[in-house]
């Protein structure tokens, strides 16, 4: 069985690989656009940060009261602090200092900290969820392709159901029955996403069955199998790519909006959390809510420079 | 031009969605047995933790929800409460469900409704201006700047929004006031950074909808015999060209509508306290209050797919190409 | 040659530029001809030698931020086409010049019905009312020949088969009585029948009104159908002028040689069907002299160093070429 799937792997990725002129070829084209390099760099930066950032920043949940509020380095905020003794408001003069370098928030922990496993948090579950959702799509897809009649149909139709649902809200109603766990909000995000997926990889499955080189292929002699293989998937392959990228930041963002609505998962910290908090001190804390939405946006923005250069590369003719 | 393929198409067409409406209330109630526990349970919990006596709401629960009932039964119980109009009892407002919704509904409406408006008006416009101006620094511009709408996570926006405008400038209020007759200017003012809020990505998805469409029929042959004909360019445009992009646009436009509104709806009015749909679904949330979020969630469901239905329906009527005959 | 006094339009020395990011295209490079009243003038050569945008040129129609008329004159009626304003352009524009294309389909406004995009152009010139436009649209159709001509007035593009849809181009284009015809490839896209009957067209055009046109074409087969004088060109210029009679009988330019040689001929029996060795240059890498040498039988050593100039063999005819220096 595994020695199956090995190989179909391999027959899979070998058109790509082997064809390592092609990979050159979409790589060029891709770094002519520099917004989508510069949304590369990005996402490696923030997958660097998230998987060795914890090794080099406090403890993000290390509570201390006596460092709570304290702005990030180079700003300066008054705050009042009360005297038991003198029952008295006396304003000081706090300033932000090296060792927490984005501040702290109201119970002194330090954001760097928090924003750094936050970013693992987002890119986890973006890439699992993702996952999930274009995994779950593609096979709807393409079994909705290959098997036409009324399979096809009620596939398709339970597709339009679920894709009338709006995401969110469908997103809100599970999450509140099953519960705000992280598998749980992964899952639910995995199995509500799937159905644009399915949709594009259907109607491309169908167009490439008919399209004129599978017919090529087929009069010079090729099997099923081959055409398959070594024409079909190819093709799908580089739409996936660009349906994944252009995913992510939708699952990062409808995680984060969860997390900020309060149904994120409480044990960790995600972007989401930290926002909903920073909402409610924004008169005392205003880089709370600040921070987090920075790197929330600099990550969608990355994603979708990526995914608009990708999709440039592939197929220069839209004009989107 | 007989139309009565048209008329066979809507009936059709409204066939199915009636099929759909079925799914999609299968599917929810399908979530909802199949979730841990039972109906009763997340509000026994809220009893509990308030220290009173639980046994006896059991007792009114399950013989009011049926859960003891086999669950085909259920089904149809659900299926007829829906129809009937009666949809479950909100415990943490202690109201029917129907009325909550009849009270709240026109906040959401109120607020997708200026917001749709907004985006689509000046998304077109600018969407138009760009694909007219393509390559020049002010297309580069509005590119970048569509790019970020759609890039920035619209609650974090209002949040920054309610910063900047009302916290440090003070222009705005945080908090919607629901005191404001509804159609007054002071609510109109009220409504100005909820509508950038939700408005924002819309407006930058329109903007790059609008552009694509517009550059796809620029550069076709009929529109170089339009200017042939000796006609001034903004008819050339306005006329010509916008006709053609109108079409897939209306399309785009009506399902983003669906899939992307509500959600951002919903978050927009948790953070300005606007007190419509979203809001009170929020509120159920927590007060483990399940029919009313189903409800909600069932509302918004129910209008994608009319929006859905009327769209298709107009696209079909206008599109001189598609003909069933 | 001396400028002849029934000439109604007159090119010289016409140079569009496209300036492209990968380099400037001299699609036209130095073009001089006259249309004289009454005739059929055509513009032969095969695809990328200049001859559309030549034509195009004389309307500025071609996309203007990479196309530039950078040199010439282009005189018509004492107003110098290349320079003036783009408001009495547009007067000219489907009212005194008027321009069919070749692709009926894609040249059809496909949202519009073929009524609207008619009348459209009447009412623009001429001042009639909707019903007077309406009328006069009819008899037009009537004349292409077109039947039911009231019933296809409310059809759609899509809905005509490929020789209505051209003629309906036709009618359109002779909507305001123009004095000027300019047809590019009309009977390149279309089959054998078609093409016939759209030259029928041509011909009678020519008895019963008079019309002056030029025709653009690559098959000098339909040159001799219908032409009266044709501009043979290559590579952006025009290589040999002459009477068609005296084209075909008497050709100078090798290149015109060629093309008549490509022409198959029923009555010989051959293995291969002669063409013209090697493929037109590319316009971004002109070979330097002239621009058929590389292709020439008859290439000597001052062709790939000088550009031949413009020779007069006889009042009527002239040539661009070395071998008659």
């Amino acid at each position: 069985m595994t020695e199956r799937l090995r190989d179909i792997v391999r027959r899979i990725s070998r058109p790509l690989y082997s064809n390592a002129r092609l990979i050159n070829y979409y790589w060029q084209r891709t770094q002519r656009n520099k917004l989508a390099v510069f949304g590369l760099a990005f996402i490696i930066f923030l997958v660097l940060l998230a998987v060795i950032g914890p090794f080099f920043t406090l403890d993000p949940t290390a509570v201390n009261f006596e460092e709570k509020n304290m702005p990030p380095v180079g700003f300066t905020i008054e705050q009042s602090v009360y005297n038991i003794e003198t029952d008295e408001f006396t304003t000081k003069e706090i300033p932000g200092t090296w060792r927490h370098p984005l501040g702290t928030d109201s119970k002194g922990r330090d954001m760097l900290a928090m924003i750094v496993s936050g970013a693992r948090v987002s890119l986890l579950v973006g890439l699992i969820a993702t996952g999930i959702a274009i995994i779950l799509g593609t096979i709807i897809g393409v079994l909705s392709a290959y098997l036409g009649g009324w399979a096809d149909n009620a596939l398709m139709r339970f597709t339009d159901v679920m894709m009338t649902f709006p995401f969110f809200l469908l997103l809100v109603l599970i999450v509140f029955i099953f519960g705000p766990s992280l598998v749980f909000i992964v899952l639910a995000i995995g199995l509500t996403g799937w159905t644009g997926t399915a949709r594009l990889i259907r109607s491309e499955a169908l167009s490439l069955r008919t399209r004129e080189f599978v017919m090529a292929a087929k009069a010079l002699g090729a099997s099923d199998n081959r055409v398959i293989f070594r024409h079909l998937i190819p093709n799908v392959i580089s739409l996936i790519i660009i349906i994944a990228t252009l995913s992510i930041p939708g699952v990062i963002l409808a995680e984060a909006a969860l997390s900020f609505i309060g149904l994120g998962d409480p044990t960790v910290s995600s972007w989401g959390i930290i926002l909903e908090a920073g909402q409610t001190s924004l008169n005392t804390a205003w880089w709370v809510a600040v921070e987090p939405g920075i790197m929330l946006f600099l990550t969608v923005l990355a994603f979708n420079f990526l995914g608009d250069g990708l999709r440039d590369a592939f197929d220069p003719k839209s004009n989107v | 031009m007989g139309k009565s393929w048209l008329r066979d198409y809507l009936l059709k067409r409204i066939f199915y969605s009636i099929i759909i409406a079925w799914g999609i209330l299968t599917i929810t109630f399908v979530l909802v047995r199949v979730g841990p526990g039972s109906p009763a349970d997340k509000y026994l919990a809220n009893i509990a933790a308030r220290g009173q006596d639980v046994s006896q709401v059991i007792a009114a629960i399950e013989a009011r929800y049926g859960v003891d009932k086999p669950i085909f039964q259920q089904y149809a119980d659900y299926m007829g409460n829906l129809f009937q109009g009666n949809w479950g009892w909100s415990f943490s407002t202690s109201m029917p469900v129907i009325e909550l919704i009849k009270t709240h509904w026109i906040y959401s409406f109120q607020l997708i409704l200026l917001s749709s408006l907004f985006a689509a008006f000046l998304g077109v416009l600018i969407g138009i201006y760009s694909a007219v101006k393509q390559y020049t620094k002010v297309d580069y511009a509005f590119t970048f700047f569509s790019f970020i709408g759609i890039s920035i996570p619209n609650f974090w926006l209002g949040i920054m929004l309610i910063l900047v405008f009302s916290v440090k400038l003070g222009l705005f209020k945080t908090y919607y006031d629901t005191t404001l007759p509804l159609f007054s200017l002071d609510n109109l003012k009220a409504l100005v950074l909820p509508v950038i809020t939700l408005g924002t990505g819309m407006l930058a998805g329109y903007v790059r909808y609008t552009r694509s469409a517009m550059l796809d029929n620029l550069r076709k042959a009929f529109v170089t015999t339009a200017r042939a004909k000796g006609l001034p360019e903004r008819t050339v445009i306005g006329k010509h060209v916008f006709r053609n992009a109108l079409l897939p646009l209306v399309t785009i436009i009506m399902f983003d509508l669906g899939s992307i509104v509500f959600g951002g709806a919903y978050l927009t009015e948790i953070i300005f306290g606007i007190p419509g749909l979203g809001q009170i679904s929020f509120n159920a949330i927590f007060a483990n209050d399940y029919p009313v979020v189903v409800a909600v969630t069932i509302i918004g469901t129910f209008i994608v797919l009319l929006v859905n239905l009327v769209t298709d329906v107009t696209y079909t009527y206008l599109d001189p190409r598609i003909r069933y005959d | 040659m001396n400028t002849v006094d029934n000439a109604i339009l007159k090119v010289s020395n016409l140079k569009t530029y496209f300036f492209t990011r990968r380099g400037i295209v001299k699609a036209v490079d130095g073009v001089d001809f006259e249309l004289r009243r009454g005739e059929c003038l055509c513009l032969v050569g095969e695809s990328g030698c200049g001859k559309t945008v030549t034509a195009l040129s004389i309307l500025r129609l071609f996309d203007s931020p990479p196309g530039k008329i950078v040199d010439g004159q282009i005189s018509y009626n004492s107003l110098d086409l290349a320079e003036c304003s783009s408001k009495q352009l547009r007067q000219i524009r489907g009212k005194d010049i008027a321009i069919v294309f070749q692709e009926a389909q894609s040249a059809l406004n496909p949202v519009l019905t073929i009524g609207d995009q008619i009348i459209e152009q009447i009412k623009l010139h001429l001042p009639l009312d909707h019903g007077k436009a309406r009328d006069r649209t009819m008899t037009l159709l009537n004349e292409m020949g077109i039947p039911s001509a009231e019933g296809v007035m409310s059809y759609y593009p899509h809905q005509l088969s490929g020789g209505m849809k051209q003629r309906v181009l036709i009618a359109m284009s002779l909507s305001c009585n123009p004095q000027i015809l300019i047809a590019d490839e009309p009977t390149t896209a279309v089959d054998v029948t078609i093409k016939a009957q759209i030259l029928d067209i041509f011909r009678e055009l020519k008895a019963k009104r008079q019309m002056s046109t030029i025709f653009i074409t690559h098959d000098l087969a339909v040159v001799a159908e219908i032409g009266d004088r044709a501009v043979v060109m290559y590579g952006g210029k025009d290589v040999e002028t002459a009477p068609v009679s005296e084209i075909i009988s008497n050709p100078k330019h090798p290149y015109t040689s060629g093309l008549i040689e490509c022409l198959p001929d029923v009555s010989k029996t051959a293995d291969r069907l002669a063409s013209i060795p090697g493929t037109t240059p590319n316009p971004l890498e002109m070979p330097q002299g002239c621009a058929f040498h590389p292709r020439c039988p008859k290439a000597m050593k001052i062709c790939k160093q000088q550009e031949p100039p413009e020779i007069i063999i006889s009042k009527e005819h002239k040539v661009s070429c070395h071998l008659y220096t």
